[in-house]
């Protein structure tokens, strides 16, 4: 009997604990649950001008950073740069990098726990949010960084409607074909600089009973597809030039367009079975990655990719090292018109909300000591060689940045006509979607290009 | 040791209390699991003690959990004094439903003299505890109805005062009249429905929707804080004595009512958290999607039912132009035949045994298979996720269900039946991530230049090799299949010649299979079998399978991965309804003469029918919903989408949240008419 | 497909005691009543191939893994680099194992106490509206949980507010707790989602209980708690085992509601979210996999062999309907 009489007891115990949730919910006043919220009021935030990296103190805030990078060389850059910078002033950066980063941002601003910062990779996701009011704006101080270290072209993309949000964190540079000029030095190839010295060079080599011309593969797991946008990306730009480009990306020019159809067409033209190696017997099925491999085991000459694909070369590859056979180099991807267009990619970091210590760390991504401390930290976590990172951020000491990335950076400076990566400032339905998902159907011959047109057309949104 | 355990307690089925109570022999092995356990434990205490991270949430699970426990026991024990103690259980369910008032009132700093811990916490409660479980008690202690009515009421009344004048003065509510009358009226008529619904007097219900109505009416609808005393006894006095009165109108139930009380609160403590959970996390999230499926991508307009249309207007979902395709695909070819098959069996066996179809006739063999061929056939001429969709539920659902039921069959009792079992089981522990790289490694191609690094495509390649090629290996694998032909061929005509059609059958498809595969392996029809291709110059190189690139076969080639991991699940839950079936029943059909496999399709399968249902339900349903397979190997591409991974896409990736949602009520649409017939059916054998 | 033949050989005596082989027709017979084993052991040899290539290739290195298929692994190139790179100091695998079991012990323990109490009140309760209320509660099975993950993870993040029509009041149904990017949270998740299958599965079971049983426990006088606690929890060990093995596994394995739920919280990972992103950008880490999914797989199976022994005939025996 006593037994059950202490059991019972246990009702009121339990009731008044939920009526303590209760009741310490309403003292508190509305769910604002964002970390940072106990964060010392704006006046209290330092004024470190220029050189963002001095010491501030913001009481132990915590600002969170997802982003996609999850690589162990970009995660420890990253976390030694942002600690490094956290500890100055006191700030608790915590970096996620998110292998579902695309869906998950999605998810977490509607259900209302964004991070502090993202890192976004496609502009167009940024615009979206940032039309729909999840972004804030960058504050003066930020933006007066910007302007001290970046030029107008690479904070474009970080704009909307006017009104400044993304800050640049990292730069691409995507006209590149890989090579090793040992190689092409043995069969007797020069570098070819126009488009037509280009297909002239895929012909002879695919004529020439040795290595394929090009290495291609265009699966990259769930975003399959992507590698093949590029390319029709930078021959639009080649064919069309940047006014057709750009009236493409807003749609104004629609896919099925003869012009854009022309450009679709040329990459699978260019990929015949005579002219392509892929490691895994077809296009559609070789991974991306696997294309340096071959490239370095001479199964083929070429291979068109981003400055970051020199991660992706087996270990122990050297790059532009005149004394080693092996060497790989690039040459860029030529033109056809002769106005030398670049195509770029980035990171942009943007702030879901705006508390002083999350603008601090804004507006310390945008300095050029921020890009030079990255690229030193990756340099040293990838074992010295090509880093994979890459900024355009002005003022940085350019003896981190080895002398094949320099030269990347000076294509980038000197380019008249640079537009980013299309499918990144499309919308998500088109430009992680279909662009991918028919792009690949067009690739592996299961559609032709006018219905692979008409489809990725018939998806973009409004 | 699982045959002593079924010596144990075949003998005494009638006492399962006692048997299932009985503590477990206490051997070197238990004491090894206390001891891991125990480990286990204190490590869990220490990294507690460490991380504070850890603390926390282990305190938090600790608390929810014993704290719900606690309440849910407590419930229990309440409930056991109505039939035999109606005093005592009127006076705690009463007193803490005062208590429950108090603490709302006071937690929330309503009433005078809360904030203070002990008043707040203690007093208060107590107050409330004290006042309503005396009404409780007293009430069952009065009989005369002109008594009890005059008892709540005034209870109600007193109680009603007490409130208004300890009410704070910054809460005493400015009172607006319309509010007050439009919720009183509808939450009357409300109650008063409901109460003609449940066949009671509507005056009760009408009493207490007044009286909700009110309190909801004159404190929602009021601006706190403007008020004076008089409004605030106003707005508490009135429902105080409403719900008194209602009270006191009541009878005193005996006993018979008593045991319905009893039976009634039972259900509702036994059943009640799982709808709680149920309501909040799935009912209520599929109303709003429902809601949402009729809006736009950004959920502001109503489009009606576009969402709907597009997914059935969409080629990418449905394509059925080259529907005749299918008419030459061989699987189809090959079913037809079966079927005809399975016509001529069936008019034998009607003639025979006066059924054509039966379980475990021969008949149902070539039946079974001819549809699932048949099928096949016709799915793989159409395109499209819907189609996708029902050919993942026909394949998965029955290879799983077979599989796991062959393999329950065959290993039971058998010797080495746990390290079977947990092998088939093995996929279920690997997570989706493993899974992908498994079955990358199984799949993958390479340039035929190159050594294969999957394993299918290095056994098919090698296939191509030794079938084209002319040396040692070749010749004895030659040899080797022509012995198995012979071989299959004689089991095949022995049976015949007995005339026990039954044993036929698996030896006839033995003989048609082997006997194919032996022509074409040794070049009579075609010139090989395997992965190898012949240039125009005559030399023969390998020739690999884009297995997950291939449309639309790649769908298939998905779907064996869910068979691979499902098998597990049904072999499972199959093997402990087969150990469930009583050992006593299989040895009677023995007794009269059955063989082994009479016993199973007579005795066995009956009994795990159920479960058999059970299965294909869930399989049917995880497959309809089947979202990480796809989106891990292929994300859809190249002719696998399906619903889930499409709806997915759209709502989390593209951000088109009425598409999403359109896409999900139509996953749950289709599935809805299995669940309910499958429930149906099992209401009605139960 | 070797290995087979010498199991057929050894299971096919033991396996018809009293049924001795004569001439060669019988003898023929005998061989194939070995089959079934035989056949048993060709799936068995079939299922662990993809899973013994993992386990392989979990040994080799990226070169290794890349080059060559795994049945060529030669002793030499074996390793243990990819097990100390997942354990190494900054992936936090330790942490996130923990986070885990954080997740998927009481997410597997807490749905199948609730979803035996319902599976009982179902099956052995009889009140109004039983069977319609069951119905419902097992049709959303259908429900593909996708749908609820925003409305609760909003629910997570700021509590449930309901604002009340005409007087612009708005109530707290659930406050806030303070849940997200808590472990809390996502094992409060799978105990709503599970809830269907489990109160499915349990109530098949369940109400498949002998009658006269309960009718007997009734005129002993017991109620119904005593009997579910006495009676029923006992008898339902199998199927409690069975459900709690799957559960286990899919709570542990899972990756969306934990995604969802944990979103950028690093501290509360579990493993499969932090190996996932261990394969890097591109998967050029992807070589760490195979090692990780082994780690990942460890618990779940000790906790499927833990559990496999109370799958045993004769605990119900004469206990389910004929």
């Amino acid at each position: 009997m006593t037994k059950r009489w202490l059991k019972l007891a246990a009702v009121p115990i339990a009731l008044a604990f939920v009526a303590a949730a209760c009741g310490s919910d309403d003292e508190s006043g509305g769910g604002d649950t964002t970390p940072a919220s106990e964060a010392p009021a704006a006046t209290d935030a330092p004024d470190d001008g220029g050189d963002a990296g001095g010491g501030g103190d913001f009481d132990g805030a915590t600002v969170t950073i997802t982003g996609p990078e999850r690589d162990d060389p970009s995660i420890a850059s990253l976390n030694d740069v942002l600690g490094e910078f956290g500890e100055a002033n006191n700030i608790n950066i915590e970096y996620t990098g998110d292998a579902d980063w695309e869906a998950n941002i999605n998810t977490q601003v509607q259900g209302g726990n964004p991070p502090n910062i993202s890192y976004f990779p496609q502009p167009g996701k940024l615009a979206d949010f940032a039309r729909a009011g999840n972004l804030k704006p960058v504050t003066d101080q930020v933006n007066e960084t910007l302007d001290e270290f970046w030029l107008d072209g690479f904070q474009l993309y970080g704009n909307v409607d006017g009104t400044q949000y993304g800050v640049p964190a990292k730069t691409d540079l995507k006209s590149l074909v890989w090579y090793q000029p040992a190689a092409f030095a043995a069969a007797g190839y020069e570098v070819p600089t126009t488009f037509a010295e280009f297909t002239a060079l895929i012909d002879t080599m695919a004529a020439a009973d040795g290595p394929k011309p090009l290495c291609v593969g265009i699966e990259s797991g769930q975003a399959t597809g992507w590698t093949y946008t590029d390319w029709v990306e930078e021959m639009v730009l080649r064919l069309h030039g940047p006014e057709v480009y750009d009236g493409w990306v807003d749609n104004s020019i629609p896919f099925d367009d003869e012009r854009i159809q022309e450009a679709m067409q040329a990459p699978v033209d260019l990929w015949t079975e005579d002219n392509v190696f892929a490691a895994a017997g077809s296009i559609a099925a070789t991974s991306f990655a696997d294309n340096g491999q071959p490239l370095v085991d001479g199964q083929c000459y070429m291979h068109r990719q981003a400055n970051f694909f020199a991660g992706l070369f087996p270990e122990g590859t050297t790059f532009a090292d005149p004394a080693d056979d092996s060497a790989v180099d690039v040459f860029y991807f030529p033109d056809i018109n002769g106005d030398k267009p670049v195509l770029t990619a980035g990171i942009f970091a943007a702030a879901f909300d705006e508390d002083p210590a999350t603008m601090a760390v804004m507006n310390y991504i945008a300095t050029a000591e921020y890009a030079e401390k990255r690229q030193a930290a990756q340099t040293e976590a990838v074992g010295g060689g090509l880093s994979g990172y890459l900024s355009a951020a002005i003022g940085q000491d350019p003896s981190v940045y080895q002398p094949l990335e320099q030269s990347f950076l000076s294509i980038l400076e000197s380019a008249e006509i640079a537009r980013f990566d299309g499918s990144d400032l499309m919308p998500a339905d088109v430009g992680a979607g279909t662009f991918w998902s028919e792009g690949t159907s067009l690739v592996n011959g299961d559609i032709d290009v006018s219905e692979a047109a008409s489809r990725i057309q018939a998806s973009w949104p409004g | 040791m699982e045959t002593l355990e079924r010596t144990d307690t075949s003998g005494e089925p009638d006492d399962p209390i006692v048997e299932a109570g009985q503590p477990v022999t206490r051997d070197a092995q238990w004491y090894l699991k206390v001891v891991v356990a125990v480990a286990i434990a204190v490590g869990m205490l220490y990294w507690a003690a460490v991380e504070e991270k850890i603390r926390s949430t282990l305190i938090t699970v600790v608390i929810t959990v014993a704290a719900s426990a606690g309440l849910w026991i407590a419930a229990n024990f309440l409930f056991d004094q109505v039939r035999n103690r109606w005093a005592t259980f009127n006076a705690i369910a009463f007193g803490l439903l005062g208590a429950v008032l108090g603490v709302l009132l006071h937690g929330n700093k309503l009433t005078l003299g809360s904030g203070s811990g002990f008043f707040t916490w203690v007093i208060g409660p107590l107050v409330g505890a004290v006042v309503l479980g005396g009404l409780g008690y007293v009430m069952t202690r009065t009989q005369d109805p002109n008594q009890r009515l005059t008892i709540a009421t005034g209870t109600g009344l007193a109680a009603g005062i007490v409130i208004a004048v300890t009410i704070r003065e910054q809460f005493q509510p400015g009172l607006d009249v319309v509010a007050i009358v439009v919720y009183t009226a509808i939450l009357a008529a409300v109650g008063a429905g409901l109460s003609i619904l449940l066949k009671h007097s509507p005056v009760g219900g009408a009493m207490i929707g007044a009286a909700i109505g009110w309190i909801l009416g004159a404190w929602g609808g009021a601006d706190l804080g403007d008020g004076s005393l008089v409004e605030s006894l106003v707005a508490t006095v009135v429902p105080a004595v409403l719900l008194g009165a209602r009270f006191g109108m009541t009878t005193d139930p005996d006993y018979t009512e008593r045991v319905n009380i009893d039976t009634r609160s039972r259900a509702v403590i036994f059943v009640g958290p799982a709808i709680l959970f149920i309501f909040v996390m799935l009912v209520v999230p599929a109303i709003r999607t429902g809601y949402l499926s009729l809006l736009d991508r950004d959920s502001e307009e109503f489009v009606d039912g576009e969402n709907y249309g597009s997914v059935f207007t969409d080629r990418n979902s449905l394509d059925v132009d080259n529907w005749t395709d299918m008419f030459t695909s061989v699987p189809f070819l090959i079913g037809v035949v079966l079927l005809g098959l399975a016509v001529v069996v069936g008019a034998a066996m009607k003639k025979r045994t006066g059924r054509a179809v039966e379980i475990g006739n021969p008949t149902v063999g070539p039946l079974v298979v001819g549809l699932l061929l048949v099928s096949f056939g016709a799915f793989t001429a159409m395109r499209g996720t819907l189609i996708n969709n029902l050919w993942w539920v026909v394949v998965v659902t029955f290879f799983s269900t077979a599989l796991g039921l062959a393999i329950a069959v065959l290993a039971d009792g058998r010797r080495g039946e746990r390290v079977a079992k947990s092998i088939i089981f093995m996929p279920m522990a690997i997570s989706l991530v493993g899974a992908s790289i498994i079955w990358r490694f199984v799949y993958l191609a390479r340039d035929t230049s190159t050594e294969q690094t999957g394993v299918m495509n290095a056994l098919w390649v090698g296939l191509g090799r030794l079938s084209t090629g002319s040396g040692l290996p070749t010749l004895i694998v030659t040899v080797l299949l022509a012995i198995c032909v012979v071989l299959a061929l004689i089991f095949l005509s022995n049976a015949l010649v007995k005339r026990e059609y039954g044993r036929a059958v698996v030896p006839a498809i033995l003989t048609v299979s082997l006997g194919w595969f032996f022509v074409r392996f040794v070049g009579i029809i075609g010139d090989g079998v395997g992965g190898f291709k012949i240039d125009d110059d005559g030399t023969v190189s390998g020739q690999t399978i884009f297995f997950v690139q291939e449309v639309p076969y790649a769908n298939f080639w998905l779907m064996v991965i869910m068979i691979w991991i499902q098998t597990g699940f049904s072999m499972v839950i199959l093997s402990s309804a087969i150990k469930a079936v009583p050992t006593e029943l299989i040895e009677a059909a023995k007794i009269d003469g059955a063989t082994e496999s009479q016993a199973f399709w007579r005795v066995i399968l009956p009994q795990i029918a159920t479960t058999i249902g059970v299965i294909v339900t869930t399989l049917i349903v995880g497959v309809m919903k089947v979202f990480d397979i796809v989106k891990v190997t292929t994300n859809g591409q190249f002719g696998t989408q399906v619903l889930a991974n499409n709806m997915f896409d759209e709502a989390f990736n593209r951000v088109n949240i009425g598409k999403g949602a359109a896409l999900a009520m139509l996953i749950f649409f289709s599935v809805l008419p299995v669940m309910i017939f499958n429930i149906r059916k099992m209401q009605q054998e139960g | 497909m070797s290995i087979t033949a010498p199991l057929v050989n050894d299971a096919s005596p033991g396996g018809q005691p009293g049924d001795e082989p004569s001439g060669i027709i019988d003898r023929v017979y005998g061989f194939l009543r070995g089959i079934p084993t035989g056949i048993l052991w060709f799936i068995v040899v079939i299922w662990s191939i993809p899973t013994l290539g993992l386990f392989v290739n979990s040994f080799r290195n990226r070169d290794g893994q890349r080059g060559s298929g795994w049945w060529n692994v030669s002793p030499s190139e074996l390793t243990f680099d990819n097990y100390d790179q997942i354990f190494g100091a900054r992936s936090g695998l330790l942490r996130s194992l923990l986070n885990s079991a954080a997740i998927a012990i009481p997410a597997t323990i807490i749905p199948i106490a609730i979803a035996a109490f319902a599976a009982y009140g179902f099956a052995w309760i009889d009140f109004k509206g039983r069977k319609g209320l069951f119905i419902a509660t097992v049709s959303l099975l259908a429900i593909p949980l996708q749908v609820a993950l925003i409305p609760l993870l909003q629910m997570f993040v700021g509590g449930a507010k309901y604002t009340v029509p005409l007087l612009d009041k708005t109530i707290t149904i659930v406050p806030d707790f303070d849940l997200a990017g808590t472990t809390t949270a996502v094992w409060l998740t799978h105990t709503g989602f599970a809830m269907p299958f489990a109160i499915f599965l349990l109530h098949n079971y369940i109400s498949s209980l002998p009658k006269d049983l309960f009718e007997a426990a009734r005129i002993d006088g017991a109620n119904h708690f005593t009997i579910f606690w006495r009676l029923v929890l006992p008898l339902s060990i199998p199927v409690l085992a069975a459900f709690a093995i799957f559960q286990f596994l899919w709570t542990w394995n899972d990756y969306l509601i934990a995604n969802t739920m944990i979103g950028a919280n690093a501290s509360q990972q579990p493993t499969t979210i932090l190996i996932a992103n261990l394969a890097g950008d591109f998967g050029r880490n992807e070589h760490v996999l195979p090692a990780a999914g082994f780690v990942q797989a460890f618990v779940p199976l000790v906790v499927f062999f833990a559990l496999q022994r109370y799958f045993v005939r004769g605990i119900l025996a004469g206990s389910v309907k004929g």
